[in-house]
């Protein structure tokens, strides 16, 4: 569903991703793994259209999203969760969540229906939905960050190091959120980043090596990716 | 005391004036992250609208209360015309250059319109007072009060409430905060953060106007005008701290009081009084006195 053709993308005068491939197929989940700074956050924050391709394709879909803003991509339901959480300090939980809706101008209802199958998704959620966005602990703010993805991917969803910064317990409460939320939406997409892979084993599909700038091997992370069930 | 009183009505007339353009200076600041020089113009040109408009309600013999709704449709006017045309232009050309650049442009913006406000209206003052003649005065306690500055001073502690609501109750402002707070992450959850560009630099240039267009009444329109607005404007805005809301309400006030006072007691620092008070603020407090360096929001 998602193509990058020898994408190149420049920071500082410096290539910091070199003729990149990269191909999401639907219902996947696939592994970008890689060293600090070999490219895995430009890679994710290109397909989002947060900084410039200098050359290459990128297509979604077999659209052209190079040729998009990147606030169009939400409506194209493919949803990010940056490396920091980076939620609204001044919103409610909930307030982030529907943040998306409001955006996108979805009707109350669909909001409404979207909120609940975060929440059945997610069911350490609706305990924070009050909650400020600024006060929650680390942990509680990438489970917010991850439903705020979901929100918006409806059908493809970015994760970038969602085990970074938590504690070994957390990583591994997280994961077997991951593991749900992959078993009760098998058609979505996922593409996630990790320098430590480990605690993805079981759920990944497709594993990417990315170093300084450049995918350099791919190997199916399990011969029965395809037809795999839990 | 009983010169105190009505000096102090004055002194808060004016700051509801300054107040206007402030808030403007400081909702830009905060959303599309630029110092704008030629914030104080929208100032200007509002009122020299509205005394256009005002006159011309007067000459044709309609009724002169109607000069109330021109100073709103000059406000509106200027910011229609003007807010999409300068930030899809000049501004927008400056969205992540230095600060300096940022400056450079539009204090160039800004002498731009000065000149073409002489072009257009030359440099003899114009007036038309008919919206303060209107409302007239009343006395309390043997005080004798222009009407007409207290409604500046409610209207302008309703605007100030009224942006409270719109930022916290509206669509429209929910997504301004998001902006305001993570510009990105925003555009990654669909804002299309340049649409709220426009229309908060818009927003800005109306209550720019509206300033401008509400202090025609009050006095004469001439070149300079548009100056003392942007100075006085930022000055407002610095001691609020940049991006600050109530701040500016606050800071406002403590300027409008600070030239009454100065009037009062040693009239000849009145002109200097407000940034006196600037640098006494800025030097306790460097991000003025509702603002923080980390600070991203309203
Ligand atoms: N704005 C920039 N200017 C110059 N170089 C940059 C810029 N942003 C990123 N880089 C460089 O690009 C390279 C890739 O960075 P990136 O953040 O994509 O790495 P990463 O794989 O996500 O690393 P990490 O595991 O540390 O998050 C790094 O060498 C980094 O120094
Ligand atoms: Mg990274």
């Amino acid at each position: 569903m998602l193509e990058m053709r020898s994408v190149r993308v420049v920071r500082g005068g410096f290539a910091v991703l070199r003729d990149i491939d990269l191909s999401l197929e639907s219902g996947r989940t696939t592994l970008l793994v890689g060293r600090n700074g070999a490219g895995k956050t430009t890679t994710l924050r290109a397909i989002m259209g947060l900084l410039p391709i200098e050359a290459g394709e990128l297509a979604y879909d077999g659209a052209d999203l190079r040729r998009m803003r990147a606030h169009a991509r939400a409506a194209l339901g493919i949803g990010y969760a940056p490396e920091d959480r980076r939620l609204i300090p001044e919103f409610t939980v909930e307030d982030n969540l529907l943040l998306p809706s409001l955006a996108l101008r979805l009707s109350a209802k669909q909001a409404r229906e979207r909120l609940r199958m975060i929440y059945d998704l997610l069911p350490e959620l609706p305990a924070l939905r009050a909650r400020l966005g600024g006060h929650l602990s680390g942990g509680q703010g990438k489970i917010v960050a991850l439903g705020r993805a979901l929100m918006v991917g409806t059908r493809l969803v970015l994760l970038d190091e969602p085990f970074q910064g938590l504690a070994p317990a957390l990583a591994h409460s997280y994961a077997e959120t991951l593991a749900r939320v992959r078993a009760e939406r098998r058609d979505l997409t996922l593409l996630v980043t990790e320098s430590g892979p480990q605690l993805l084993e079981a759920l990944v599909d497709v594993k990417l090596q990315i170093e300084r700038g450049r995918i350099d091997s791919l190997a199916p992370a399990r011969s029965d990716a395809a037809e795999s069930a839990p | 005391m009983s010169i105190v009183l009505p000096l102090l009505v004055d002194g808060l007339a004016e700051a509801a004036l300054i107040f206007f353009v402030a808030v403007g200076l400081t909702l830009v600041f905060s959303v599309l992250r630029i110092l704008n020089v030629a914030h104080g113009s929208f100032y200007s040109i509002g009122a020299y609208v509205a005394v256009l408009l005002g006159t011309w309600v007067i000459g044709r013999g309609y009724a002169p209360a109607l000069t109330f709704l021109s100073m709103l449709l000059a406000a509106a006017l200027v910011a229609v015309v003007l807010g999409p045309a300068i930030e899809r232009s000049f501004v927008r050309w400056t969205y992540g250059r230095p600060e300096a650049v940022q400056i450079l442009v539009t204090f160039a913006l800004f002498l731009i319109f000065e000149d073409l406000q002489k072009l257009a209206f030359g440099v003899q003052p114009y007036s038309q007072d008919a919206p303060m003649q209107l409302l007239g005065v009343s006395s309390i306690a043997g005080v004798v009060y222009l009407n007409y500055s207290i409604a500046l001073i409610v209207l302008a502690v309703a605007v100030a409430a009224g942006l409270r609501l719109l930022l916290a109750r509206t669509r429209f402002g929910k997504l301004v905060t998001a902006v305001v707070a993570d510009r990105e992450v925003a555009q990654t959850l669909g804002i299309n953060t340049e649409r709220v560009f426009v229309s908060a630099f818009t927003l800005g240039v109306f209550l720019a106007a509206l300033g401008g267009a509400l202090a025609s009444a009050t006095s004469g329109v001439a070149p300079g005008l548009g100056a003392e607005a942007i100075v006085l404007g930022f000055a407002v805005a610095a001691i609020g701290g940049l991006g600050q809301i109530e701040g500016a309400l606050l800071a406002a006030v403590i300027v409008g009081i600070s030239r009454v006072v100065a009037i009062y007691f040693m009239p000849e620092l009145q002109p200097v009084a407000p940034y006196l008070v600037m640098l006494t603020v800025l030097l306790v407090r460097p991000f003025g006195l509702f603002g923080s360096p980390a600070m991203r929001r309203l």
